[in-house]
C-alpha cells in the first residue's frame, strides 16, 4: 500500500475514535478533492460548500465503517461525496421536471451547460493522459454519469443514440482506463 | 479473466459510474447484497480506475470557514466522558478526612468546570436548533411556495449587455413571489448588485437584489411583492448594491409571462 494511502487509512482509524485532530488532518488532505468535485458536479459554489460538510459530518460520523477491503480512504471519500451529490443533482432534477414546458429550454440550456463546461475541462483534461487519450464519445459518457449525475437511460436520450450504445461506449471507456493505468480487472 | 461474472461486471462497471438504473440496477444491488465477493472486489477496482476522473480535476480549496464549521458540529458528540469522571468521584475515601477535603474540592473544581463546559454545549446546542429551526421555516416555505398548482416558470433571456446569461424564475402568482436562478452572469463588480424587477405594463417594482458567483450563477428568493399590480414581464438591472427604487443601469435579462 502506498505511503501516502496508510497515512490516510491511520487517520480514519482514529477518527472512528473520534479523534479530532486526526479528522483536521483527514480533512486537509482531502477537502480540497471533495471540493473541487462538489464544484464540478453541482457548480454553485454555496451548494458545493454545503455539501462538503455533509461529507466530512458524515466521515466523522462513519468513519468505523470504513475497511480497506473497501476500497482506498480517496475512492471512499470520493463515493460519499458523489453519492450525496448525485442525490442533490437528481432531486432538483426532479423538481424541475416539474416545470419543464412543452418544448423544454431547461434541458436544451443544461445541455449546453454541459458542453461549455466540458470544453473549460479541457485544458485540464491535457494535464492527464488517461483521459485525454480516451476518444471524445467514450470520455463523454463517462463524464456525464461521473459529473453529472446522469444514468445511461438520460445519457441515451441527451445524445439521442441507443441505450446499447451508450453502455457499450461507458466499459469500452472504463476499459481503456483500465488498460492505461495498468490496473488489472479481477 | 473469465470468472462466470461477465454478466454482473458489465453492470457493475455502470454501477460504480453512478448510471445504472430501473430493473438493472435493482438485480445488481440484489446480486450485491447476496455477498458475492467476487462482484464487490471488482466494483472495488472499477471505482478505483475511476478515480483518474475526479483526478483530472484542479484541486480548490475550500474556504477556511467551512473547516471551522463543521469542527463546531462534530464537537458535542466528543465533548465528554462523564462515566469515569463519576467514577472517580465514587471511588473516595471515606477514611481520609484532609485527604478527602482535598478531593471534594478538586471535584467540585472538576464538576464547576464541566458545569461550565455543559453550559457552554447547551447554548450551541441551542444556536444549532435555533438555525435548524429557521433552514426549516425556510424550507417549509419554499415547498409551500413551489406546492401551489398556479406556480409558472418564466424564461428570462440575456440582453446585448449580457448575451450569454440566462433565467429562469419559479414564479407564484398568488403568493406573489418566487425564485430566481441565474446562470452566465457577469461577475458582480463590488459597489454593484443585480437588481430584479417585476414589470406590471410599463411600471418597474423592485423585487430585491443579489449578487452571483464566479460562475454568474445565483439562486435568490425574492421577496413578496406588493399587492394591486399585475406583473407580465420581469427583468434584471445592474444597480448600485444597495439597490435603488427605480431602474438606473443596463438591463441584463428579461422574460415575459
Amino acid at each position: 500500500m502506498p505511503a501516502d494511502q496508510t497515512i490516510a487509512v491511520n487517520l480514519i482509524q482514529k477518527v472512528a475514535n473520534q479523534d479530532r485532530d486526526a479528522f483536521g488532518q483527514l480533512y486537509d488532505r482531502f477537502s480540497s478533492l471533495v471540493f473541487a468535485l462538489a464544484m464540478r458536479m453541482l457548480r454553485v459554489r454555496s451548494d458545493a460548500e454545503d455539501l462538503l460538510q455533509e461529507v466530512f459530518v458524515q466521515i466523522w460520523r462513519q468513519a468505523q465503517s470504513y475497511s480497506v477491503q473497501r476500497g482506498s480512504p480517496e475512492a471512499w471519500i470520493v463515493n460519499i461525496a458523489r453519492s450525496r451529490a448525485i442525490d442533490k443533482i437528481r432531486s432538483i432534477r426532479r423538481m424541475e421536471k416539474s416545470f419543464v414546458l412543452t418544448d423544454d429550454p431547461a434541458r436544451a440550456e443544461s445541455g449546453e451547460n454541459v458542453e461549455s463546461s466540458a470544453a473549460e475541462s479541457e485544458a485540464r483534461m491535457a494535464m492527464n493522459s488517461a483521459l485525454a487519450n480516451l476518444p471524445e464519445t467514450q470520455r463523454k459518457v463517462l463524464e456525464l454519469a461521473y459529473f453529472d449525475g446522469l444514468t445511461q437511460t438520460e445519457i441515451a436520450n441527451r445524445l439521442a443514440e441507443p441505450l446499447g450504445t451508450i453502455k457499450t461506449r461507458m466499459r469500452s471507456g472504463i476499459q481503456r482506463l483500465r488498460d492505461m493505468l495498468g490496473t488489472q480487472a479481477v | 479473466m473469465a470468472t462466470g461474472h461477465e454478466h454482473w461486471h458489465e453492470r457493475g462497471e455502470i454501477y460504480a459510474l453512478g448510471a445504472l438504473d430501473g430493473q438493472e440496477l435493482k438485480e445488481f444491488e440484489a446480486h450485491l447484497a447476496s455477498g458475492c465477493s467476487i462482484c464487490e472486489a471488482y466494483l472495488h477496482e472499477t471505482c478505483e480506475t475511476l478515480a483518474v476522473l475526479h483526478r483530472s480535476l484542479r484541486p480548490e480549496a475550500p474556504p477556511l470557514a467551512i473547516k471551522a464549521r463543521i469542527m463546531d458540529q462534530i464537537a458535542p458528540q466528543t465533548m465528554t466522558h462523564p462515566r469515569q469522571e463519576r467514577a472517580g468521584w465514587l471511588n473516595w475515601n471515606w477514611w481520609g478526612l484532609g485527604i478527602g477535603a482535598v478531593a471534594t474540592a478538586a471535584v467540585a473544581l472538576v464538576l464547576s468546570s464541566n458545569l461550565t463546559r455543559t453550559q457552554s454545549d447547551l447554548e450551541k446546542a441551542k444556536q444549532q436548533l435555533a438555525a435548524a429551526q429557521v433552514e426549516s421555516a425556510q424550507k417549509d416555505d419554499l415547498l409551500q411556495l413551489l406546492s401551489s398548482p398556479d406556480i409558472r416558470l418564466i424564461e428570462l433571456k440575456g440582453l446585448e449587455a449580457a448575451p450569454a446569461a440566462s433565467a429562469k424564475l419559479i414564479w407564484n402568482p398568488v403568493a406573489r413571489s418566487g425564485i430566481l436562478l441565474t446562470n452566465g452572469l457577469p461577475k458582480t463588480p463590488t459597489d454593484k448588485a443585480y437588481e430584479l424587477w417585476g414589470i406590471a405594463g410599463t411600471e418597474p417594482i423592485p423585487a430585491g437584489v443579489f449578487r452571483v458567483n464566479d460562475q454568474g450563477q445565483a439562486r435568490f428568493r425574492m421577496p413578496v411583492l406588493g399587492q394591486g399590480k399585475t406583473f407580465d414581464k420581469f427583468a434584471v438591472t445592474l444597480e448600485p448594491a444597495a439597490g435603488v427604487e427605480q431602474p438606473s443601469g443596463p438591463m441584463v435579462l428579461l422574460g415575459t409571462l
